[in-house]
C-alpha cells in the first residue's frame, strides 16, 4: 500500500466520526550497516509502515500512532476514545494549511533502500581500527487533514559517523545529507582517523580549569542542539527550557551566534514544505546576532503563549526541522592560530542539565582533546568533563569557522549544519581524578 | 498477529538458505500515555507498535531485518532481507561471529494484572491520576511552585521468540510508568526536579509507585534546594550518599561497563567502552561492594524470565565482595568470551535487534541503619538527591551533583547545602565505601544504548552508602 492511498482510507475512516483531524501515513525502507573493531558487527534492514493519527472533537485531543500491518483496524477505536476524554486547554482549531509538497529524492540512495543493497553504502575503512554506522533511508509520506490538508512529499537521507582508533586514542566524526555523497563518509573517516593519530603521537597531559576553549563541530553541535531545543514553546511549557521567560528581543548569546531552523535546506533530511497541521514552514532565526527572536509554535502552543504558529508543527508539541548555525568568519586552517593557546575538543557525550531553567549543565568530552601552544597542538588528553552554564556558554563566543559540516549522530538528534565553535572561557574539570 | 508456526517457519527457511542461526521475534507494543499539565489532562496518545525482526547469521556475518508487514508474504520478504543483509557484509569480515549455546527454553509466561490495563476505564484512569495529583500539597512557605507536567504511560508488551535451535518463549509483560517534572522558584531563584517511578503489572502497579509520597517528597528537595540551602562545603570528607545516588551508580559505572558487547568494541561510537577492557586487576573496591543485576525480581520495572534469544533469565553477580566478577553477555559475546549467555539479549520493539543491555541493577545491602551511618560521620555531606549526572565513555570519572543535601556535624544532619559536587573515579568510589546501609531501594529508569536508540525501561537500586574520605567540589 502507498502512503497516499494508507492516509486517504485513515482519513475517510475518521471522517464524520471527529470533528478535525489530521493523518499522517509513512512508507519507509531503510538499511544500517554498524561496524566494529574495524569490520562489519550487523548489517539491518528495515520496511515499516506507519500511520500518525491527530483527532479532536469539543476541545478534546488526541494522538495515536500505529506501526503495524495493519492501522486501520488500530484507527477503529480511536474516535471512541476520544468521547472519554475531557476538553483540553491545549486545543487549539487547527489552521488553514499554507504549506507546499517538497520532495528531494536522490535514486541511487533510494535503490539501497530498496533493494537492501548495502554494498551501495558501504565505506572502505582501509583497515584502520574503526567503529560507527552508515545509514540510508527512503521515506514515502503523505498528510490529509479535516483542514483541506492533502501534501505528501519524498525524501532520502544518508547519515553516518565513524570512530577511528589509534591505541586507546580517538577520533570522531559524523555526517548527515539527503544526498549519497560518498565524500562525506571519506572526509569523516579521515578527520577522525587523523585526530585520532595526532593524539596518539602526542605527549598526554590532563586538563583542568579555565580556559579558552576550540570546539569542534561534532560538539558544538550538540550544544547548540540543547540551545535550539530550548527555543521549542513546548519545552518551556514542560520546564525544560532556560528560555523560559525570555522576550523576543533580549540579548541570550554573543553578537557572533546566529541560529536557525531551517526546514528548507535541502541538504538536510528535516527539508520540509509543511509542519504536522499544514502550515508553510520557514527558515527562521532562533538566535540572531545573540538576540533571541522568539519561540517556536504550533497552534495549541500558539494559543496558549498568545503568540503565532511559526509552522514548526509536532501535532502535540512543536520541534525543530534542521538547525543552521551561521558561519563566521575564520578559516578552518587559522582556528588553532585563533585559539592561540587553550584547548580543542573534538567530540562530547552525555550532556545534563542540574538546573534546566537556569542553564547549568556538564558535559564530558570523548575522543581527542588537544592542548593548544602558540597555534600549535603540544599534548592531548582523551577526556575531561566542560562544567558551566547555557547561557554563559552562548554569551562567550568569539568566533565560528567559515566553514561549516552537515552532522547527525547519537549526541545530535536534528539534522545541522555547524561549524566550528571558539569559546572565551570554559570551565574543564577532570574525569580521572 | 503472528503465530509461533509462522516464526518457526520462517527461521526453518533461514536455515534451509545456509543460515547457521536464525532468530524471528514477533513484537507488539501498545500502549498509552497521558500528558496533565497543572493536574489538567491535555491530551492523550496510543502508540501501537507491531512486527517481525529476523537475524540471521550467515558464513559468520550478522545479519538483521524488521517489517510490519505480517502477511505471508511479507514473512518471507524479511527472511531474504536478513539473509541478504548478512551476505552484502561478507566481504568486510574479517573474523567470523558465532552464537554460543544457551540455556533455552521453551514456555509462556505472562504478568498477572490484577487491575488488567485493558479492562480499567480511561475515564477511571484519569480520575485516578487527577486525584492522586490532588491530593497533594504543593504550598511550601516562601516557595512558588511554577507548574508541573505528569505523564503517565501504559505499555503492554507481546513478544514470541523462535530460534532454529529449539528456543521458544511467548511472553506478555504490561508496564506502568510515571513521569513528572516541577519547576518552582524562590527568592529570585528557580529550578526543576524531575523524576520517573515505573513498574510491571495492570493498573493495580501504580498504587505500587508510591506518586504522592515522591511527588511531595520532591517539592520538599526543591524547597530545601531554594528557600533553605546555603553553599556547599569543598575538600575531603566522608560523604552519604542516598539510595537513589547509588542506584544510579551501580547502573552507570557497573552495569553499563559489563556489557560484553561494550567491552568488546561494539559499542564503541556509540555508547562507548569499559574500563573493563583496560584494568589490569579484578580487584575495583572494599569487600562491603557486592553488586548484581537480576532480571528475575518480581514486579520490577525489568522484569523478565527469558531474554530475546530465549535464554532462560538468572540473578548475575558484577562485582562480588569488591572484585569485579560476570559480564553480561549475549549469545554472540558469550561465544565470543567463551562462555554461555546470561540472559542479557533485549530488545525494544520489533525494529530493534537484541543487543546485552542491564535489566535491575543493584547494590547488595549491607547491615547498618542509616542513622548508625551517619553517626560515624565526624564532619562530612550526606547527599540524598541529584539531579546532574554523567560518567566518560569508559564508565570511570563520573559526577552527580545534588538537589538535597545537607551537612553532617558530629554524626547529626545539620544544615541543608545546595548543588554539592562530587567527581570521583570509578575505583576511588568503591574502594571508600565503609558502610553499606541494609535499605536497598529501587529507583525505575530508562536506559539508553544502541542504534537505532533503544530506550529500555530498567531499574537501579541501592542502600545508603558510606564513602569515606572523598573529594567534594
Amino acid at each position: 500500500m502507498m502512503a497516499h492511498e494508507l492516509a486517504g482510507r485513515a482519513a475517510k475512516a475518521l471522517a464524520g466520526r471527529v470533528e478535525e483531524y489530521i493523518v499522517s501515513s509513512a512508507v519507509s525502507r531503510s538499511l544500517m550497516v554498524k561496524y566494529a573493531n574495524g569490520e562489519v558487527s550487523v548489517t539491518q534492514a528495515w520496511k515499516d509502515y506507519s500511520l500518525t493519527v491527530y483527532a479532536a472533537k469539543g476541545g478534546k485531543v488526541n494522538v495515536a500512532s500505529y506501526t503495524s500491518s495493519d492501522p486501520l483496524k488500530a484507527l477503529a477505536s480511536l474516535p471512541e476514545l476520544l468521547e472519554r476524554l475531557s476538553p483540553s486547554p491545549l486545543y487549539a482549531p487547527l489552521p488553514q494549511p499554507s504549506g507546499v509538497s517538497l520532495s528531494y529524492v536522490d535514486r541511487k540512495l533510494k535503490e539501497a533502500a530498496l533493494t537492501g543493497d548495502a554494498s551501495a553504502i558501504t565505506v572502505d575503512l582501509g583497515g584502520r581500527d574503526v567503529a560507527g554506522m552508515v545509514s540510508a533511508q527512503y521515506s514515502e509520506i503523505h498528510y490529509f487533514g479535516s483542514n483541506g490538508l492533502d501534501l505528501g512529499y519524498e525524501l532520502t537521507a544518508y547519515n553516518g559517523y565513524l570512530r577511528a582508533f589509534k591505541g586507546d586514542d580517538s577520533g570522531q566524526w559524523a555526517w548527515v545529507s539527503t544526498s549519497l555523497e560518498q565524500r562525506m563518509a571519506q572526509e569523516a573517516l579521515e578527520r577522525a582517523a587523523e585526530l585520532a593519530e595526532l593524539c596518539h603521537s602526542l605527549p598526554k597531559e590532563e586538563v583542568v580549569g579555565e580556559h579558552r576553549v576550540l570546539l569542534s563541530p561534532m560538539i558544538a553541535g550538540n550544544l547548540l542542539e540543547h540551545a535550539a531545543d530550548a527555543s521549542s514553546a513546548g519545552a518551556v511549557i514542560m520546564g525544560f527550557s532556560f528560555l523560559q521567560g525570555k522576550e523576543p528581543g533580549s540579548l541570550v548569546a554573543s553578537e557572533k551566534l546566529s541560529i536557525r531552523d531551517a526546514p528548507r535546506n535541502s541538504s538536510l533530511p528535516g527539508y520540509r514544505g509543511f509542519d504536522d497541521e499544514g502550515v508553510a514552514t520557514e527558515d527562521k532565526y532562533i538566535i540572531e546576532r545573540g538576540v533571541f527572536k522568539g519561540f517556536l509554535h504550533n497552534s495549541k502552543t500558539a494559543r496558549l503563549m498568545g503568540a503565532r504558529s511559526t509552522g514548526n508543527a509536532g501535532l502535540i508539541m512543536p520541534r525543530l526541522f534542521n538547525i543552521e548555525v551561521e558561519a563566521g568568519d575564520l578559516r578552518e586552517g587559522e582556528l588553532l592560530e585563533a585559539l592561540g593557546e587553550g584547548i580543542y575538543v573534538n567530540n562530547n557525550w552525555y550532556t545534563r542539565f542540574q538546573n534546566h531553567l537556569e542553564g547549568t549543565f556538564s558535559t564530558v568530552t570523548r575522543d581527542a582533546l588537544f592542548k593548544v601552544r602558540g597555534g600549535r597542538p603540544v599534548a592531548c588528553s582523551r577526556r575531561a568533563r566542560i562544567v558551566g552554564s547555557m547561557p554563559q556558554l552562548l554569551m562567550n563566543i568569539e568566533g565560528l569557522s567559515r566553514e561549516r559540516w552537515q552532522l547527525k549522530w547519537w549526541e545530535i538528534d536534528t539534522p545541522s549544519l555547524v561549524p566550528f565553535v571558539l569559546v572565551s572561557r570554559a570551565q574543564l574539570t577532570s574525569v580521572s581524578t | 498477529m503472528t503465530s509461533p508456526d509462522e516464526l518457526l517457519r520462517a527461521v526453518e527457511e533461514a536455515s534451509s538458505a545456509g543460515a547457521e542461526y536464525a532468530e524471528a521475534r514477533y513484537h507488539r507494543v501498545e500502549g498509552l500515555t497521558m500528558l496533565f499539565l497543572n493536574g489538567v489532562l491535555v491530551g492523550a496518545t496510543q502508540p501501537l507498535s507491531e512486527g517481525v525482526a529476523v537475524r540471521v547469521l550467515y558464513r559468520g556475518s550478522m545479519g538483521f531485518a524488521a517489517t510490519s508487514d505480517l502477511s505471508r508474504e511479507g514473512l518471507r520478504e524479511v527472511v531474504q532481507r536478513a539473509l541478504a543483509a548478512a551476505r552484502s557484509s561478507l566481504s568486510q569480515l574479517k573474523k567470523p561471529i558465532s552464537v554460543g549455546q544457551a540455556f533455552l527454553g521453551s514456555a509462556r509466561y505472562s504478568v498477572v494484572e490484577r487491575r488488567p490495563l485493558a479492562d480499567v476505564s480511561l475515564e477511571d484512569k484519569v480520575k485516578d491520576l487527577g486525584e492522586r495529583l490532588k491530593g497533594v500539597e504543593l504550598r511550601r512557605e516562601g516557595m512558588k511552585v511554577n507548574n508541573h507536567a505528569l505523564t503517565y504511560s501504559e505499555r503492554a508488551e507481546h513478544k514470541i521468540v523462535v530460534t532454529n535451535d529449539g528456543a521458544m518463549v511467548e511472553s506478555k509483560i504490561p508496564r506502568v510508568s510515571l513521569f513528572y517534572n516541577i519547576t518552582a522558584s524562590a527568592e529570585g531563584k528557580r529550578a526543576n526536579r524531575w523524576n520517573q517511578l515505573g513498574a510491571v503489572g495492570g493498573f493495580e502497579a501504580v498504587d505500587a509507585l508510591n506518586f504522592q509520597e515522591e511527588f511531595s517528597g520532591d517539592l520538599d528537595s526543591l524547597y530545601v534546594n531554594l528557600v533553605k540551602a546555603s553553599s556547599p562545603p569543598r575538600g575531603v570528607m566522608d560523604v552519604v550518599l542516598g539510595p537513589e545516588i547509588v542506584g544510579l551508580a551501580m547502573h552507570e559505572a557497573v552495569g553499563h561497563p559489563s556489557e560484553a558487547d561494550r567491552v568488546m568494541g561494539r559499542e564503541a561510537a556509540q555508547a562507548g567502552l569499559s574500563y573493563r577492557r583496560e584494568l589490569r586487576v579484578d580487584k575495583i573496591g572494599s569487600e562491603l561492594v557486592s553488586v548484581y543485576d537480576d532480571p528475575t525480581i518480581p514486579g520490577s520495572y525489568g522484569f523478565y524470565l527469558y531474554d530475546d534469544e530465549g535464554v532462560a533469565a538468572r540473578k548475575r553477580a558484577l562485582i562480588y565482595k569488591g572484585v569485579l566478577a560476570e559480564m553480561l553477555h549475549n549469545r554472540e559475546t558469550a561465544a565470543a568470551y567463551g562462555t554461555e549467555s546470561n540472559a542479557s539479549a533485549r530488545a525494544i520493539d520489533y525494529r530493534s535487534e537484541p543487543i546485552v543491555r542491564m535489566a535491575n541493577t543493584y547494590m547488595a545491602p549491607g547491615d547498618h541503619s542509616f542513622e548508625e551511618i551517619v553517626e560515624s560521620v565526624r564532619e562530612g555531606v550526606y547527599i540524598k538527591k541529584y539531579m546532574e549526572w554523567n560518567i566518560d565513555d569508559y564508565r570511570w570519572g563520573a559526577r552527580y551533583v545534588g538537589l538535597e543535601a545537607y551537612l553532617i556535624r558530629g554524626g547529626r544532619l545539620a544544615e541543608p547545602v545546595r548543588d554539592v559536587v562530587l567527581e570521583i573515579n570509578t575505583r576511588d568510589f568503591f574502594s571508600s565505601v565503609a558502610a553499606v546501609g541494609k535499605d536497598l531501594t529501587f529507583s525505575a529508569g530508562t536506559c539508553g544504548k544502541g542504534e537505532p536508540p533503544q530506550p529500555l525501561p530498567v531499574t537501579m537500586g541501592g542502600p545508603h552508602v558510606l564513602l569515606r574520605g572523598v573529594r567534594v567540589k
